[in-house]
């Protein structure tokens, strides 16, 4: 009895550990393909989920010892999971990432990209991308990750709210943007809405008017930390604008929104104005906002500077399959995989052989097409020019200065100090 | 006459006493072995790994270097570290809030429901269901309760013509923020108490109660001078239990504010969490992880110890 039940142990270890060896050969074993993972963010609408389905089947249909295992996650649940997975076994073939040096640069920084000059000399990458998107790729010193997208942010506002507040056209100066402000407080309508349990909706407004008051130079260099916060007198006026628009013209409640639950009102046209970015078109679609009644213009920052990001897909240096991540990565900045994006999600073609084509475009999607090609630079999103720590400090004090808890004239100080003490 | 006679003093341990107990242990070791072992490994290791740490600068990647800074960490927490001490006080607040209102809910209720009261078990069981709950479920449940636009407190201004509750920004406001989390805390673990507190009653003497009612003692005296002390070992593991769970707060405050607005509703142990892995500073977040665990050790352990003295009494 005792040495049946020791064979039946041995044959149940036996079997137990062929089926763990099959399991970490992954599908590599089963199917003689290759498995490589791929984290990026959820795909928030059908359009974008459809452009992502074709893309993915087309990948996999034209290399079939290629699988792709996606993993798609929130905004701040993808960055949490890149900054405890990147540099461990854990960590994916390729994952998406803003580029800017606040998070994508500290990605690098981190050792959490491999150098991809090979690829580039393999597959010509440098003649598929244009030189700006290009130079977002050389910015840390060597080749990091392949151009993925290019967003614009600008201020979506309710054509007929504006109407009915007697604004007849969009403002062109920062000082029209605050007079239309005030003819829509003035006619019951909430101005603009913004989220404030996740920092970085309300950033968007600080950004830009510190863009706004300070000019591009000033700008860079304060968010470059090569000018002081604190001796800035531009600074100064921007954090009491800043709480001006947060006193006068923000949604109620806004500290206890969400992005999404802030945006549910301009969805329901309880609020005239957002600062979204160009991905915001498709979202609008989703929520079944009719987009002839939305409208889009830069705020009038008086640069003619676009405010927005660039986002690229890095390879890993864990990953042990970087040829069949390069192929990937080929095949979604081909002519191919970028025209499905533009025709079905309309988003900004990184590879320069693809055309954007009016024709295709709805009302709202041409207005985007101007901006683009007047837009003197890009100016990025404040928590991707700033480090980590920087951007939790810059927020806290936006909040500060936002719920009347510090005098706009200390922030600027405030903040220089953290920066001193880092 | 009596001739005085000296106590006899303490027989010291005999020898074969000694040698037994030692054959004890040696008996026991291997049964505990394991457990020890994966106590080691599991526990005491990385509270020492997270000690160590404290005193490094380390973004927290694999293969980035770890540049050791001595206390500087600590220097930093507590010198310029603006949301320290913001989280410190918030973490004070939250303990000895959790130590008074949810630990005296939790005993009314258990006291309550020991009596024969009709349905008394569907009342047990209501009360102890949202202690079974997931936290972050409990904080969009709350979040939704508080929101501005649709909100609980916004449908019963609207209702009731009261603009001002309508106007009550329960997570916005700073002033107010942490204490409508810790309403929610209060909601999701009284039930949890008050099954331990319920456990605890089945032990008091029935006889007891009896004897101190024919003495003529009031439902108070009887509570205090009976029930109370009977009730002792429950109420020491209750507020250890609460203690060290609201000390290390996190997920409730994660799910309903981030610690916002303005880092106002921050507490220690997610502001460490978020110093590691958020802004990639593991020399801080170790810091005030180590600070969190001096804390809880320099208030359990003499409390525990000042117990088990009162109970060898």
């Amino acid at each position: 009895m005792r040495t049946k039940r020791a064979v039946a142990a041995i044959v149940a270890a036996g079997m137990l550990a062929a089926g763990l060896a099959a399991c970490s050969a992954g599908d590599d074993a089963g199917s003689g393909a290759t498995t490589i993972t791929y984290w990026k963010l959820t795909d928030a609408d059908d359009a974008s989920k459809k452009a992502w389905s074709e893309i993915l089947n087309g990948f996999e249909d034209s290399h079939p010892d290629i699988k792709v295992k996606v993993e798609e996650r929130s905004t701040d649940g993808h960055k949490e999971a890149l900054r405890t997975a990147l540099g461990t076994s854990g960590a994916p073939d390729v994952y998406w990432s803003w580029a800017g040096p606040g998070i994508g640069g500290e990605f690098v920084k981190a050792g959490g990209s491999l150098d991809l000059k090979k690829y580039y000399d393999k597959y010509d990458w440098t003649s598929r991308f244009g030189d700006s998107t290009l130079s977002t790729v050389k910015q840390y010193g060597q080749w990091d990750g392949v151009p993925s997208g290019q967003s614009g942010a600008g201020v979506y506002y309710n054509k007929e709210l504006f109407e009915k507040a007697g604004i007849t056209s969009t403002p062109t100066t920062y000082e029209e943007l605050v007079e239309d402000a005030d003819k829509l407080v003035a006619a019951g309508i909430t101005p603009i809405e913004f989220g404030g349990t996740v920092n970085w909706h309300l950033m968007r407004l600080l950004d830009n008017i510190l863009m706004a008051q300070c000019g591009s130079d000033t700008f860079q260099a304060l968010v470059t930390t090569k000018a002081d916060w604190s001796k800035e007198k531009c600074v100064t006026a921007a954090f009491e604008e800043f709480h001006t628009w947060t006193q006068k013209y923000l949604t109620k409640g806004w500290a206890s929104l969400s992005d999404s639950e802030a945006n549910a009102l301009f969805f329901k046209g309880d609020a005239a104005m957002v600062i979204e970015g160009s991905w915001f078109d498709n979202v609008l679609r989703a929520n079944d906002v009719d987009t002839s009644k939305i409208g889009v213009f830069l705020f009038p920052t008086g640069t003619g500077q676009l405010y927005g990001d660039v986002s690229s897909n890095y390879i890993t240096p864990t990953s042990k399959h970087p040829d069949e991540a390069a192929e990937f990565l080929d095949y979604l900045t081909s002519e191919k995989a970028q025209k499905i994006s533009l025709d079905l999600v309309g988003a900004r073609p990184v590879n320069t052989a693809v055309q954007v084509d009016p024709t295709k475009e709805d009302s709202l999607d041409k207005q985007w097409d101007p901006i683009f090609a007047d837009a003197k630079g890009l100016y990025e999103f404040n928590d991707q020019a700033l480090s980590l720590a920087q951007t939790t400090e810059y927020w806290r004090i936006q909040n500060l200065v936002a719920t009347d808890e510090l005098d706009p004239a200390d922030a600027g100080a405030e903040f220089q100090k953290f920066i001193d003490q880092q | 006459m009596t001739a005085a006679v000296p106590s006899a003093p303490a027989p010291a341990p005999s020898g074969s006493r000694r040698r037994r107990r030692r054959s004890g242990f040696a008996t026991a070791l291997p049964f505990l072995a394991p457990a020890l072992l994966a106590y080691a490994v599991f526990v005491v290791a990385p509270m020492f790994e997270s000690v160590r740490l404290s005193f490094f600068e380390w973004t927290g990647f694999v293969g980035a270097p770890q540049e050791f800074v001595g206390l500087k960490n600590y220097i930093k927490i507590f010198t310029q570290d603006a949301v320290f001490w913001t989280a410190l006080r918030n973490t004070v607040i939250w303990v000895v809030l959790s130590l008074i209102i949810p630990l005296t809910i939790s005993l009314a209720l258990a006291v309550a429901l020991n009596r024969p009261l009709f349905g008394r078990n569907v009342f047990r069981s209501m009360f102890y269901i949202p202690g079974v709950l997931a936290s972050i479920a409990v904080a969009n449940m709350w979040r939704w309760i508080y929101n501005p636009n649709y909100g609980v407190g916004e449908s019963l201004g609207t209702a009731f013509g009261l603009p001002w509750l309508s106007d009550i920004q329960w997570l916005g406001d700073q002033k107010i923020a942490l204490y409508s989390v810790f309403a929610a805390f209060v909601w999701q673990s009284v039930g949890t108490n008050m099954v331990l507190f319920l456990a605890g009653l089945q032990a008091v003497q029935s006889e007891h109660i009896e004897a101190a009612r024919i003495d003529g003692a009031n439902a108070w005296q009887v509570f205090r001078n009976v029930t109370l002390p009977a009730l002792r070992p429950t109420m020491v593991i209750v507020t250890v239990l609460t203690f060290i769970g609201s000390i290390k707060v996190f997920d409730l405050i994660v799910g309903m504010t981030g610690g916002g607005p303005a880092q106002q509703t921050q507490v220690l142990a997610l502001w460490s969490y978020q110093q590691s892995l958020g802004n990639h500073q593991y020399g801080m977040g170790n810091a005030i992880a180590t600070v969190l665990l001096l804390i809880t050790l320099l208030i359990v352990v003499p409390y525990l110890a000042w117990t088990a003295r009162q109970e060898e009494r």
